[in-house]
């Protein structure tokens, strides 16, 4: 059943903390804005794994912070939404002419910092629901739901993924081998002595696993017929046509309606499509896809029925929404918002846990779908003979 | 050499996409002031941050579509692993940006499509690596990937220390580019709307560039780019010819667009099918 103990779907946790943050981009009221965060947390808290990535989390609080205090300075160092409840009146310093005319400081009103306060915290809200995400979603796996058309880029990502620890192993070996030899230079020369060996040994390796690709049978690919190829070609350029329309529609006020976000959508959606029917020219199998079951609708659900609810919440009673500044009120909380927060909480026990740490360090799942070390012994021994670098 | 041929149907693909690329970025200049617009105009930033992501993945499915072949992914992938190791050697310290030294060299050596591939990758992975997927990612990798694009454009014939001087000089350049185009994304982001610093909208370019360099300068990144300029150019004086030759190397080794042909098993003499990476490419 759903609630053993296993990962979920990536894009399961990647749309209930969109929908999170779409919710969090319908409002400024710091109420909900604070329980939306304390939701991330509470989930992130029950739900995490002890990945790599899972410790995320805290780097995003942090900028979510530096964004908050920057807009906040920025508004007392240079104004900007100037109110009448003057907290404190600060020496102005008008600068000369070549900056614009600026005066820096000055009277500092409360709506002024409220202002940015609730813009901050808004922008915060939204990147801290993303960071919950990054820690709850296993980058890897989510690699691999990719559609085909991206398959190539995301081998490619998955290769580097793969190749990058490896690199610290390699350095170590040409670290070992100059030692070995008595090479004592620093600074600078030792660098060069390290670094390029380093870089002709990863090269090496790249040619080494292109041949195990090949000889297990990468790069195969589906007969397309020459008319479909036309047609895909002709969507994708239709619809970044209509992109490049729709960009300008929606920056020129002079440019009739459907110019604008209509045609921006119908055009990405033309590409879109274009793109998908070109990714069947791949084929490929999977091992041990990730399914959509019952677990993941269910957190999906949880993230766009929160964003829904906080909608409806605006369209019932903007002013809940958006606290006015001036005059000072207190923001208050609505039924609706409240039930928003609680939907969005649920996935903290509504999604199975997840799954117990695996000794060896490594992802339970199946992350290397090319096996990177699978090169015959003589091969790797050719290469390393044939380094620059590592010549006595 | 180019490694990956863009055809005609994706440079136009490309350009376009670029071209729609870019207002994200640049919209504060052409955003009108007329009250009528601004519920459009009030969503603008939010649709180009969902378009974005869309446009870069477009392009780089174009990119590939043609069937990548097996060493030239292998080698995209090992280089962008490098590119992504190399990248928190200089996080954190003022300014110091290890990425685009080694974008530069390997677009120069494999060509534009390659460049551009990379550049997308190496941000992307390094993301991954360290996990820093956000909305700024992709308006990233676009960046990094028009830098590898460029490196691939210049000019074919130059060698030697003429081609170091010019790889140099168009990384310091693209090291300024760079972040004045990223500052340019995070200006309405960072400053809210109705300060001194923050954009006008409807206003003069030329006022709104004004504005944009006053930012620039109150954030300090005049300095950071400065640094990660001056760090670019200096490692690819210095390493950048060993570097180049070593790339070069392997593009000869890897012996890219070389014909395969299969032929009977008798016809072929056993002893000569034990060198691995020439695998593909012996039967020339």
């Amino acid at each position: 059943m759903w609630w053993l103990p296993r990962g979920l779907h990536p894009g399961a946790w990647w749309l209930w903390a969109l929908g999170l943050a779409t919710a969090a981009s319908h409002t400024t009221n710091p109420l909900p804005l604070a329980l939306l965060v304390a939701v991330a947390g509470r989930v992130l808290g029950r739900r995490r794994g002890d990945a790599p990535w899972a410790l995320a989390f805290r780097m995003y609080v942090w900028l979510g912070a530096v964004i908050v205090t920057m807009r906040v300075v920025f508004r007392i160092v240079f104004g900007g939404g100037q109110g009448d409840h003057i907290l404190v009146r600060l020496p102005e310093i008008p600068l000369p002419a070549w900056a614009a005319g600026i005066r820096l400081f000055g009277p500092v009103a409360a709506e002024q910092i409220l202002g940015g306060f609730y813009d901050g915290l808004r922008l915060a809200t939204m990147l801290i629901c993303l960071g919950a995400a990054n820690a709850l979603a296993n980058p890897k796996r989510l690699l691999k739901a990719v559609p085909g058309a991206l398959y190539a880029i995301g081998t490619a990502v998955v290769v580097a993924l793969s190749v990058a620890p490896q690199l610290v192993e390699s350095v170590l070996r040409v670290r070992r081998a100059r030692r070995l030899r008595g090479a004592s230079a620093r600074g600078m020369r030792a660098l060069r002595g390290i670094a390029l060996p380093v870089l002709a040994d990863a090269l090496d390796r790249s040619l080494a696993l292109a041949a195990a690709m090949d000889s297990r049978g990468y790069g195969r690919t589906a007969a397309v017929p020459a008319g479909q190829r036309t047609v895909t070609g002709a969507l994708v350029l239709g619809g970044l046509v209509g992109v490049c329309a729709g960009t300008y529609g929606l920056l020129d006020t002079a440019a009739p309606g459907y110019l604008g976000l209509p045609m921006l959508l119908a055009g990405l959606t033309a590409a879109v499509t274009g793109m998908l029917l070109a990714g069947r020219r791949v084929r490929r199998s999977r091992y041990r896809p990730d399914r959509w079951r019952p677990a993941e609708l269910l957190v999906a659900g949880c993230g766009v029925a929160a964003a829904a609810l906080t909608m409806l919440a605006g369209s019932v009673d903007p002013e809940l929404l958006y606290p006015p500044v001036s005059p000072l009120t207190w923001p208050q909380l609505t039924p609706l918002m409240l039930l928003a927060v609680g939907v969005a909480a649920a996935p903290a026990w509504l999604a199975p846990p997840p799954p117990p740490t695996v000794s060896a360090g490594r992802p339970p799942a199946v992350d290397r779908p090319i096996p990177v070390t699978d090169v015959p012994a003589d091969g790797v021994r050719a290469a390393r003979a044939s380094t620059p670098g590592d010549r006595p | 050499m180019s490694v990956l041929r863009v055809a005609p149907r994706t440079a136009v693909v490309l350009t376009l996409a670029s071209a729609a690329a870019l207002a994200t970025f640049t919209w504060p200049f052409f955003v009108p002031a007329h009250p009528e617009s601004t519920a459009r105009t009030g969503e603008a930033p939010l649709v180009f941050i969902v378009m974005l992501p869309v446009l870069v993945a477009l392009v780089l499915a174009e990119l590939t579509s043609g069937g990548i072949d097996s060493k030239a992914l292998a080698m995209l992938g090992v280089l962008a692993a490098v590119n992504a190791a190399l990248r928190p050697l200089g996080a954190g310290t003022a300014g110091i940006e290890t990425v685009f030294f080694l974008l530069v060299l390997a677009g120069r050596v494999f060509g534009p499509g390659f460049g551009f591939l990379l550049g997308a990758t190496s941000l992307f992975a390094s993301a991954l690596l360290t996990a820093g997927v956000g909305p700024w990612l992709p308006f990233q990798m676009l960046c990094a990937s028009w830098i590898g694009l460029g490196a691939g454009l210049l000019p074919a014939r130059l060698r030697g220390r003429a081609e170091v001087a010019v790889l140099a000089g168009y990384g310091m350049l693209a090291a300024y580019g760079y972040g004045l185009l990223m500052n340019l994304w995070f200006w309405p982001f960072s400053v809210g709307a109705d300060t001194q610093l923050s954009y006008v909208a409807g206003a003069p370019v030329l006022e709104n560039l004004h504005r944009l360099a006053l930012f620039t300068a109150v954030t300090s990144t005049f300095g950071w780019d400065t640094g990660r300029a001056i760090t670019t150019a200096v490692a690819i004086v210095l390493a950048g010819p060993a570097v180049l030759a070593a790339l070069r190397r392997a593009v000869r080794r890897a012996a890219f667009g070389a014909p395969v042909t299969f032929a009977a098993a008798s016809d072929r003499p056993a002893a000569k099918v034990t060198g691995i990476p020439q695998s593909s490419s012996q039967a020339t």
